[in-house]
């Protein structure tokens, strides 16, 4: 007899419990491909404990989808139950709670090699790693299991995706908050889970927030939009109980503080750097296979092998970025975000850069800029009086939350001594009041 | 657009927003912005869909805060509603190095901003979903239109989706000179 429940033992949620079905996606091919991808590429140069893979922070986000929903959906109005007849109806709930757990458990199974740090360069314009997974849930490998399940394999897209990724598909109200469970700005598990994880494997404290309260206190609450008249029609939104709002104030801090102090560590991605300029050299003309079975059989420990190699052979594509990776001779931190530059010039790490690569040689210099994405936080809460409210009226945390910027210059390690020294001579020339060219024309 | 022209002119649209009385929260910022560039041409390379409240992108949603990182927009929340996008002081700066791409797409900005700077989030929803199918049946009727919009926004009815048809088609008709 195949068991009902399946067990896994995970540092972050304790226990993750799959039925039998559920178990059949956890060992397809697609799945199971993610114990090779490291969840925060190569991190684990930097922070040495960040060795965990996409494979259990998928687990994650598939557990928390699930306690998410249950939440949402056992605390309901009548506007709510009004709104979203599915909610009310036994068979459709339970379907759509399968459907929401295995599109948290698949969201990340397009991820190329090392995650994040080389889709971009690597993919077809267009093209990201939600493309990806979007086309391996469809496929061949995943049909079956999905026809075995009862589950329309479109609808684990969308969830999986969310309405960011597939402008032009219809989405009802009904299927765009269940996405908001899984990628959403605010309460997204998806995120939930990566700051605990990423936290707890990287050794730092900044990603810890009270899961267990922020989601007890989660509803599906009336949108808090703009100036509209009372009583007009606003749709639904994910938004919490006023008593959680502490807990949601910790999880976008934990937010600010992991991208401030991990995921935009200039070291950590200088690697990335390197290593997308290996990958680009290493793959060639052809670039990232995105057919499904080449797909599938690249991961990290491929990749990892061919740096291997090419930094021991000089005649090998991307000897030079693969001992950069292989021996740490990443390139050094010349320049990086601050405020008194960035009131002069905010594109002031691009100023340095092109004034570097003039004077010394370009190729001895990287320029890394990333700009914060996503919306302020906002999201409705229920006071206690029973008044729905935004939280920007709230929360005195949310209103200031800082918004984190990258911007920085980095040299190669043989000449950075001497960037450096030149850019303290010559930065008050360099960084200057932006103007536009004589002709105007963009 | 390169990277300091569209903080200039973002910076200016916002403004000329707030100048002609708008709240300036994030909705009205996209649906004037949708008008902005699908209408009057100006290059801000976003791409819109149908979202909430009709047309919406989420490539302006991560400029706006790429903006408030930079130090050019600032939230500023404000009772009853909830947060309003602002121009900081840096951002008169900022426009101040970019002269002749500002002249350049005053004009248009200025439009917009006078003809839907005064409205709420639901007019503004009516006009942008208005003309959203206006581009999609570029031949069609009032009617049709009106009949297309409503089909997208059901708590919309006929006569308040036929006036903001007919207000697309007028805003439309006064922009041909701006283009042209």
């Amino acid at each position: 007899m195949p068991k009902h429940v399946h067990e896994i033992r995970d540092p972050i949620h304790v226990f993750v419990r799959l039925s039998s079905d559920e178990r059949k996606v956890l060992d397809s091919r697609p799945f199971q491909r993610l114990r090779h991808i490291h969840q925060l590429g190569l991190t684990y140069l930097v922070y040495p404990g960040a060795t965990h893979r996409r494979f259990e922070h998928s687990l994650g986000v598939m557990e928390l989808a699930g306690r998410v929903y249950d939440v949402v959906t056992g605390k309901l109005t009548d506007d709510i139950r009004n709104e979203f007849p599915d909610v009310g109806d036994d068979r459709k709930r339970e379907y759509w709670r399968c459907v929401l757990r295995m599109a948290a458990l698949c969201h990340d199974i397009g991820h190329l090699p090392f995650s994040h740090a080389a889709e971009k360069e690597l993919l077809p314009e267009g093209r990201n790693h939600e493309a990806l997974t979007a086309q391996l849930i469809r496929s061949d490998e995943m049909r079956p299991i999905w026809k075995g399940m009862k589950i329309d394999s479109e609808d684990v897209v969308k969830l999986a995706l969310g309405r960011k990724e597939l402008p032009d598909v219809d989405f009802t109200p009904w299927e765009t908050i269940l996405a908001e469970i899984i990628v959403g700005d605010a309460f997204g598990v998806d995120r939930m889970d990566y700051l605990l994880r990423d936290s707890h494997h990287a050794g730092v404290a900044y990603g810890k927030f009270d899961q267990y309260r922020l989601i007890d206190t989660l509803r599906i609450l009336p949108r808090v939009p703009t100036d509209v008249e009372e009583d007009a029609e606003t749709g639904f939104a994910l938004g919490l109980d006023e008593g959680g709002i502490q807990s949601a104030e910790a999880l976008m801090s934990a937010r600010y503080f992991m991208y401030s102090q991990l995921y935009f560590h200039p070291i950590r991605r200088i690697y990335d750097i390197h290593l997308q300029e290996f990958l680009l050299e290493w793959l060639g003309d052809d670039g990232y296979p995105t057919d499904v079975e080449r797909h599938l059989r690249l991961t990290d420990a491929e990749v990892m092998q061919g740096i291997r190699e090419a930094e021991q052979n000089a005649d090998l594509p991307g000897h030079l970025h693969a001992r950069r990776v292989s021996r740490r001779k990443h390139f050094k931190l010349v320049y990086s975000h601050n405020p008194i530059d960035a009131a002069i010039d905010t594109e002031a790490g691009g100023a340095v850069f092109r004034a570097l690569s003039e004077t010394f040689d370009a190729d001895h210099f990287r320029h890394d800029r990333y700009r914060q994405r996503g919306n302020a936080p906002e999201f409705p809460v229920r006071m206690r009086d029973g008044r729905i409210s935004s939280s920007s009226m709230i929360s005195e945390v949310l209103k200031r939350l800082p918004i984190v910027e990258v911007d920085n210059v980095f040299a190669d390690r043989a000449i950075a001594d001497e960037a450096k020294r030149w850019l303290g001579t010559h930065r008050d020339k360099i960084i200057s009041r932006p103007e536009e060219d004589t002709d105007g024309e963009t | 657009m390169e990277r300091h022209k569209k903080n200039a002119v973002l910076t200016y649209f916002v403004q000329a927003l707030w100048n002609k009385g708008s709240w300036a929260g994030e909705t009205h910022i996209q649906k004037a912005a949708y008008f902005l560039q699908e209408l009057l041409g100006v290059p801000l390379g976003f791409r819109f869909m149908l979202y909430w409240y009709g047309p919406f992108s989420f490539d302006l949603r991560d400029e706006l805060t790429g903006l408030r990182g930079d130090g050019l927009l600032r939230l500023r929340p404000q009772r009853p509603y909830g947060f309003r996008y602002e121009p900081t002081d840096r951002a008169e700066y900022v426009q101040g190095g970019f002269p002749k791409t500002l002249a350049k797409y005053r004009d248009r900005i200025d439009f917009i901003a006078a003809r839907l700077g005064d409205k709420k989030v639901k007019e503004l929803e009516r006009l942008a979903t208005g003309y959203y199918v206006t581009r999609k049946l570029p031949d069609g009727t009032t009617e049709e239109r009106a009949a297309e919009l409503i089909k997208i926004k059901p708590h919309v009815d006929l006569s308040g989706a036929v006036a903001a048809i007919r207000e697309v088609d007028e805003i439309i008709g006064q922009a041909q000179a701006l283009v042209h």
